[in-house]
């Protein structure tokens, strides 16, 4: 159950925001939210350099925060973690609070 | 000669796993192995890539049907695989993705269903045959195979299914949310349920809301087989899961209490795995019972010369266990330490000696200790102290990654102008922790 990057959502620069800093208070992480930068991967080798473990804890704030549940057919299966942008983009399409 | 069938007998149409939503009968799945079987090179191992659990099973099936010896590394990376590589050069690799990362001679495995002949008879497989290597990341930088035979394997899950089966009320269909490519996934969601009699689940669902979604498409009775950190994000998810017959944890520590919620609010009971590489599964529990691991099988324990040393069912050689326990008796003991070299996070096992070779062979790196400051909870993270005055943490990440798998990489990087070493040049315990102290308790959770 893939689901494909949204193209609908407008870009939200304020939500990108949210996200960055929900991110960096949920893993705890050392850099300020302003320096993530909204194109730079988050997942993998490089920018931000999540992995797995990390992609579960920001799914699990990102249900409660916004209402909705995250879905991958493998666990290779990271495209919305892309980039900080196609997060934000993704939870504006499928948000429900 | 000593032989086992490549699956147990049974009649030829039960089902045997579940791919895609399509129930996969004995006799379509050993047809699919066999018919892969016969494309495979003989005399030359493989690295079996394939990312869908069932794709990877009738792979590591044909190539034990086949005669041949399938690898399994402990990391993907390419450092890895070409050091793999240098040691067969005729290598092969099977791959359900079509890509091919590697530049390896590829054999692409998929489902064929109908398309090939059902089997009914399963082959008789020589209980000494090499199988499987499955490798750890040794202490040197090395990584060290483990050589595993058809009737050893065989034995030892038969054995864990038995025991697992008995907690669940009966075989089971097993979904698992670990890599199958380690010894933990290998043995627990494609050996078990595949020669245990139970149900071989295809998906590995990663997301709480998969594991939920994944599970609703099964029949029951269902197993998961997971880790603690999956298990308490699953839990912390609060999402509605389809009743479950056992739950499986392994790998790292189980807090007792995450054992009794999960007991709590999925309303099954869990189970824990302990084994290693090294020795397979050796014993079970239910973590909530507070009672002793109990050993699989007919295994037994015994201490000489503070080693506790494990023989009989599936073990050929006794082998010494990797930690300190106590014996009830022979066949029942209790934890009392982990061996503090080995590390385990989300399923993935590495050495800190191993990890402290590679970072301190990194350029630039003076001197560097991994450490674990929170082995005891399901968010543990190593933490690196380095001595690289010409570093930055984002150079050493990157160096890093190109040896390690990225649940190893260090979080956070603390920079230090000196390490204390003793006079034989090692860090002891006691300066480790009082550096852990000084510098990441007032920065942690």
């Amino acid at each position: 159950m893939t689901q494909l990057e949204s193209s609908a959502a407008p870009l939200d620069p304020a939500l990108e925001r949210e996200v960055a800093e929900m991110i960096v208070s949920a893993l705890n992480l050392e850099v300020s939210p302003e320096a993530i930068a909204s194109e730079a991967p988050l997942f993998g080798d490089e920018g931000l350099g999540l992995d797995s473990i990390d992609i579960l804890e920001v799914a699990l704030v990102i249900s409660k925060r916004y209402g909705f549940q995250l879905k991958a057919d493998s666990e290779d299966n990271f495209h919305i973690f892309s980039s900080l942008r196609s997060l934000a983009q993704h939870i504006a399409t499928h948000r429900t609070k | 000669m000593n032989a086992l069938p490549l699956l147990p007998d049974a009649s030829s149409d039960i089902i045997v796993a579940v791919h895609k939503g399509r129930l996969i009968t004995r006799a379509e799945f050993l047809g699919e192995a066999l018919a892969l079987a016969a494309q495979l090179p003989a005399h030359t191992p493989v690295l079996n890539l394939c990312a869908d659990r069932y794709h990877f099973a009738i792979g590591l099936f044909a190539c034990i049907a086949r005669g041949t010896l399938s690898l399994l590394p402990n990391a993907l990376t390419r450092e890895i695989i070409a050091g793999l590589h240098r040691q067969h050069p005729a290598l092969h690799c099977l791959s359900d993705q079509g890509d091919n990362p590697f530049d390896l001679p590829m054999i692409i495995v998929q489902a064929q269903g109908a398309q090939v002949p059902p089997c009914l008879e399963a082959p008789l497989i020589p209980a000494e045959q090499l199988v499987a290597q499955v490798f750890t990341s040794g202490s040197t930088g090395t990584p060290q195979a483990h050589a595993k035979r058809w009737g050893s394997l065989t034995i030892n899950c038969i054995a864990e299914a038995q025991r697992l089966w008995e907690g669940a009320g009966g075989p089971c269909t097993v979904v698992g949310t670990v890599p199958f490519q380690h010894m933990y996934g290998l043995e627990s969601t494609v050996l078990m349920p595949l020669l245990g009699g139970g149900v071989l689940c295809a998906q590995r669902p990663f997301y709480p809301g998969d594991i939920a979604e994944t599970l609703a498409e099964l029949l029951e009775p269902r197993m998961l087989v997971t880790t603690p950190v999956h298990l308490r994000t699953l839990l912390d998810a609060e999402l509605p899961v389809p009743p479950l017959a056992l739950v499986l944890s392994a790998t790292a520590p189980l807090a007792d209490a995450l054992a009794e919620r999960a007991e709590r609010e999925l309303g099954a009971p869990l189970h824990e795995i302990y084994g290693a590489t090294e020795t397979g599964q050796l014993a079970s529990r239910r973590t909530c019972s507070r009672e002793p691991w109990r050993t699989l099988g007919t295994i037994r324990l015994r201490q000489a010369d503070g080693v506790t040393l494990a023989s009989g069912g599936h073990i050929e050689v006794e082998s010494p266990l990797n930690d300190i326990v106590e014996l009830v008796d022979a066949h029942n003991f209790r934890l009392v330490g982990r061996n503090s070299d080995m590390i385990n996070i989300g399923g993935k096992r590495s050495s800190l000696a191993f990890l402290n070779h590679i970072l301190t062979s990194l350029p630039g790196v003076r001197d560097g200790v991994f450490c674990l400051p929170d082995p005891d909870s399901e968010k543990a993270r190593l933490a690196a102290f380095v001595v690289a005055p010409q570093l930055a943490t984002e150079d050493i990440l990157q160096a890093l990654r190109s040896h390690i798998d990225a649940v190893f990489l260090p979080r956070p990087i603390i920079f230090v102008d000196s390490l204390p070493r003793n006079s034989t040049g090692k860090i002891t315990q006691d300066a480790l922790q009082t550096l852990i102290t000084t510098h990441l308790r007032n920065a942690q959770h």
